[in-house]
């Protein structure tokens, strides 16, 4: 034992930082950050979303339900409902053959084709909505062919229905392309070799690997589908009854000051996106669990 | 089935992956494509496979031009590096994709996929784990199901694409051999892409040496270690030695050695290096005739073999000779002793031939 | 061999043609050429048409007003995600996956709603509007108002593109700096920081062309007072219903380039971004 102590070799200990408090003290920084952060969000988003819920029920659940159930607020939703059933598969499908395309090929201009499929993302609600008029409107391009053969568009279902489908256009396939092309070729190719069909190798191997980010970018697709009003405002008629979807009937009855309505009504929108959020963070959970089981 | 490859070039971009390869495969065989990473053999083998379509050139099966044929009608089993299993189909799926994915009228009944599925599995001896998925197998279980899922189809031929590199040296010797064995079995021929030379020495019936997009040499094991075509060759399959000299009228004179060289005969005086394999040296520790004067460095035991660095006395070289413990422990040097080698056998490279060597 | 205008493709994989033809008609039907429609309007108008629209006084406000709030929120948004994002990925308290999901909840709440409810709040007689006008502050009906919509709108962006480059983070590049001597702020500021920052900027710039464009959550909080709160986006929805399409395309055309000129400078920082990490995992 003296040997060593007397060895010249031992190493110096460094010198020890006298304001390294020890680990029993409070921890500061990580309570005051954490305070701040919550602050700065309630401000921004707990307060809102919870005065969503209060206006609307305080003056009672009667009006609540009278507000909801008025056939104007009816027919909004079906359309809501309907714009979103046509805009979200569409998409998909659009998605999927976009992503298929990009991250199982080389061909160039690709991140042209990639930047493009994100244009709609870039551009403001109201401007989606002008291009449509400007094309189907009564003096848009087709606008005389369309009146002639007594086609509404705009100011009608089908607008909505086109304008929402531009604005949720890049959902799906923004989630599926990185996606795909993290997962590489060769499944697909190990599928061909085994002699399986493009549509075969596309239903049986690739979607299967996907199937968590499709479903993250379909609910996306559909939140966004259902609560668009900017575009929806431009080529809608605003006409009550008709051609409102549920953000628009909303507008409406708060222009109105039938405000305990209008919040009535923005309540059922606020819940789809709660609905949206809890669906959102279960895929999520459910994607990460997958992910580490495959990683043994 | 016999495999041909005539004049095949294929290209990346700037970069020539293989130019004007030419091979035949007999049938029944088991040969090797053996080269360093980017030598191009890979590529060769997804060439073969229809994975790659060739710049120029043509595959033949069977005396039948397959070069336009799809990947999916040429009925090659591949297996992939990574082994590719569908991750989220059971080990059971995977190996029945093959069947189940074939047009209604060729399609096997579901009790004949199940026949055949689970004897395919009971031959890679993975059988008890059908119902588990990839995820849940070890490296060397997944490799075999990959093995019996490429083999599900009947293909005519059986391509590997280094089929053993992500596994642990253990494991990867076992499954070499049992590779061999499961080939010697069924007689499917076979092609099997790898960098590791003793894999290829140890297994195949014969040896494609590949580099730089072409070929070096063909034949069997022993013909390409014992009477290498290349210097690529020479060195791709083991250590070696060199020794710069003249070689002239058959006798190579090496610096301080002579050896006999009578495939060079009717050589005037060129410049020439001899390839020697560090097992092929003589030593002993008292001069002799031909024998060159060198130092002992150090001895490094290995195993069950010493290995020895000198320094040549003339010229400071370094040569590396490898001898059993036995041999050593007779010759009874210590580090910083003179001793005297003499190579044994060499093969004997004129300058020429020697630019066509690859580092 | 040349398939068309393509390349043959790299892969033996097939559906390449049909996949490539499908996306790229659903493009242009759906988008490219509906934005083309507000480019070849606006060339039905002379030069000086075009300019007077666009440099209108009123207009011009607009532009700085968007302009301003914009950059403000997105400025705001930096600093409080990379908070937030911090809080998140680093300490672990009670209600931490609900507060992580709710982050996302300007992306699934519909714009309206948004906008009723925020000025429900910051009005003067709302839960937040109150106790500020008492201060002397005024947000409902103020482009402050503006700037509370839009940096509600823009709070996840930040957070979402830093919080992935957070959690890759090594802990021995942290432990290295401190064992090295270097105190907490010091591996922060010298070590964490510069990683995290091309994130940073990444979720600024999408924030900053979010809120350039954002309507819905707006018009009911704002004033929508020409001059002072009114921006550009309403400006278009005013001239739409007035039937001066011409002069509404020639401001969209305006809003449209500047999307462009964001949308690529976001896709080369987000090419920076992963360069970046890419070279940092090695």
């Amino acid at each position: 034992m003296a040997g060593v102590l007397a060895s010249p070799n031992l190493p110096l200990h460094p010198p020890v930082r006298k304001s390294a408090p020890g680990r029993r003290a409070i921890p500061w920084v990580p309570i005051v950050l954490i305070t701040i952060a919550l602050l700065y969000l309630a401000l921004f988003l707990f307060v809102p979303l919870a005065a969503v819920f209060y206006e609307a029920l305080r003056k009672g659940a009667t009006v609540y339900w009278a507000a909801i159930s008025e056939p104007d607020a009816i027919s909004a939703i079906k359309l809501t409902f309907i714009a979103a059933l046509i805009a979200v598969p569409l998409n998909l499908v659009f998605g999927v053959a976009a992503a298929w395309a990009i991250a199982k090929f080389d061909f160039r201009g690709k991140s042209l084709l990639i930047t493009l499929i994100d244009l709609p993302f870039s551009v403001s609600p109201v401007i989606s909505g002008l291009i449509y008029v400007l094309i189907f409107g009564l003096q848009g391009w087709l606008g005389p062919w369309l009146s002639e053969h007594d086609v509404k568009i705009i100011f009608a279902v089908p607008g909505i229905v086109l304008a929402t489908i531009f604005v949720t256009f890049p959902f799906v396939a923004r989630e599926l392309i990185p996606l795909m092309q993290a997962q590489g070729r060769e499944e697909e190719e190990a599928a061909a070799v085994l002699g399986a069909s493009g549509w075969q190798t596309l239903w049986y191997v690739t979607l299967p690997n996907v199937k968590w980010g499709l479903l993250y970018g379909v609910i996306l697709c559909n939140a966004r589908a259902m609560g668009e009003f900017g575009a929806v405002s431009v080529v809608s008629g605003h006409i009550r009854g008709e051609t409102n979807t549920l953000p628009l009937h909303v507008e409406i009855l708060y222009n109105e000051y039938q405000f305990a309505a209008a919040f009535a009504c923005a309540s059922l929108l606020a819940l789809l996106a709660v609905i949206t959020l809890v669906i959102k963070t279960v895929v999520e959970i459910r994607y990460e669990q997958r992910e580490k089981e495959f990683r043994t | 089935m016999t495999i041909q490859v005539l004049d095949v070039c294929k290209r990346f971009g700037t970069y020539d992956a293989l130019s004007g390869v030419n091979l035949e495969i007999k049938p029944g065989e088991l040969v090797a494509l053996l080269g360093p990473s980017g030598s191009g053999k890979t590529t060769l083998l997804r060439v073969i496979a229809g994975l790659e379509k060739p710049d120029s050139g043509r595959i033949l099966f069977n005396d039948e031009d397959t070069t336009e044929t799809r990947v999916q009608e040429r009925e090659v089993g591949f297996v992939f590096q990574h082994y590719a299993l569908f991750r989220h189909m059971s080990i059971f799926e995977n190996v029945a994709f093959g069947l189940r994915v074939r047009p209604r009228a060729l399609r096997p009944s579901e009790k004949e996929i199940n026949r055949r599925v689970h004897d395919l599995l009971k031959l890679v001896q993975i059988d008890w784990l059908s119902d588990r998925y990839p995820h849940q197998l070890s490296g060397g279980q997944r490799q075999r199901i990959a093995l019996a899922r490429a083999l599900a189809i009947e293909p005519k031929v059986l391509l590997l694409d280094e089929p053993f590199g992500a596994l642990d040296a253990k494991v990867r010797k076992e499954l070499r051999r049992w590779l061999r064995r499961l080939h010697d079995e069924i007689n499917l021929t076979s092609v099997f892409v790898t960098h590791d030379q003793e894999e290829a020495l140890e297994v195949a019936d014969r040896v494609v040496v590949v580099n730089n997009g072409k070929i070096e040499q063909v034949g069997t094991p022993d013909e390409v270690y014992d009477h290498p075509a290349t210097p690529f060759v020479y060195q791709f399959l083991g250590n070696v030695n060199l020794f710069e000299g003249r070689v002239h009228n058959g006798v190579a004179d090496v610096g301080g050695g002579r050896i006999l060289t009578p495939e060079h005969h009717g050589v005037a005086d060129t410049a020439a290096t001899a390839y020697v394999r560090p097992h092929d040296i003589d030593i002993a520790s008292a001069a002799g005739s031909d024998m060159v004067e060198a130092t002992l460095n150090h001895a490094t035991r290995i195993g069950s073999v010493v290995r020895l660095e000198l320094s040549r006395k003339d010229n400071g070289a370094l040569v590396e000779v490898e001898l059993s413990r036995e041999r050593f422990e007779h010759l009874n040097v210590i580090a910083g002793n003179l001793v005297y080698f003499k190579p044994r056998r060499a093969r004997v490279f004129l300058a020429a031939n020697q630019d066509s060597s690859a580092a | 061999m040349t398939t068309g205008i393509f390349t043959r493709p790299h892969s033996v994989l097939p559906g390449f043609n049909m996949a490539l033809g499908f996306t790229i008609f659903y493009l242009s039907l759906i988008v490219l050429i509906p934005l083309s429609a507000a480019f070849i309007k606006t060339f039905t108008l002379t030069w000086e048409a075009f300019w007077t629209t666009v440099t209108a006084p009123r207009v011009l406000a607009s532009y700085w007003l968007t302009l301003r709030t914009s950059l403000l929120a997105a400025l705001i948004n930096a600093v409080f995600g990379l908070l937030v994002a911090w809080v998140l990925v680093r300490y672990k308290f009670p209600g931490k996956r609900v507060i992580d999901a709710l982050v996302d909840l300007p992306f699934a709440l519909p714009t309206a709603v948004a906008g009723i409810a925020l000025t429900a709040v910051y009005a003067t007689n709302g839960w937040l509007g109150k106790p500020l006008a008492e201060m002397g502050v005024k947000v409902a009906f103020t482009p402050l108002g503006i700037l509370v919509a839009l940096t509600f709108i823009g709070l996840p962006f930040v957070v979402r593109t830093v919080q992935p480059v957070l959690e890759d983070l090594e802990k021995e590049m942290e432990e290295a700096a401190q064992s090295l001597g270097a105190s907490q702020w010091q591996t922060f500021q010298r070590v964490i920081f510069p990683t995290v920052l091309p994130a940073v900027v990444t979720g600024f710039t999408l924030a900053f062309a979010r809120a350039l464009g954002e309507y819905g959550s707006v018009i009911f909080i704002a004033g929508n007072m020409p001059m002072v709160s009114e921006i550009t986006p309403l400006i278009i929805i005013t001239k739409l219903e007035q039937y001066d399409y011409a002069g509404a395309t020639a401001v969209a055309v305006v809003m449209l380039v500047a999307s462009f000129l964001l949308l690529l400078a976001i896709n080369t920082l987000q090419w920076w971004s992963r360069k970046q990490r890419a070279q940092e995992s090695v």
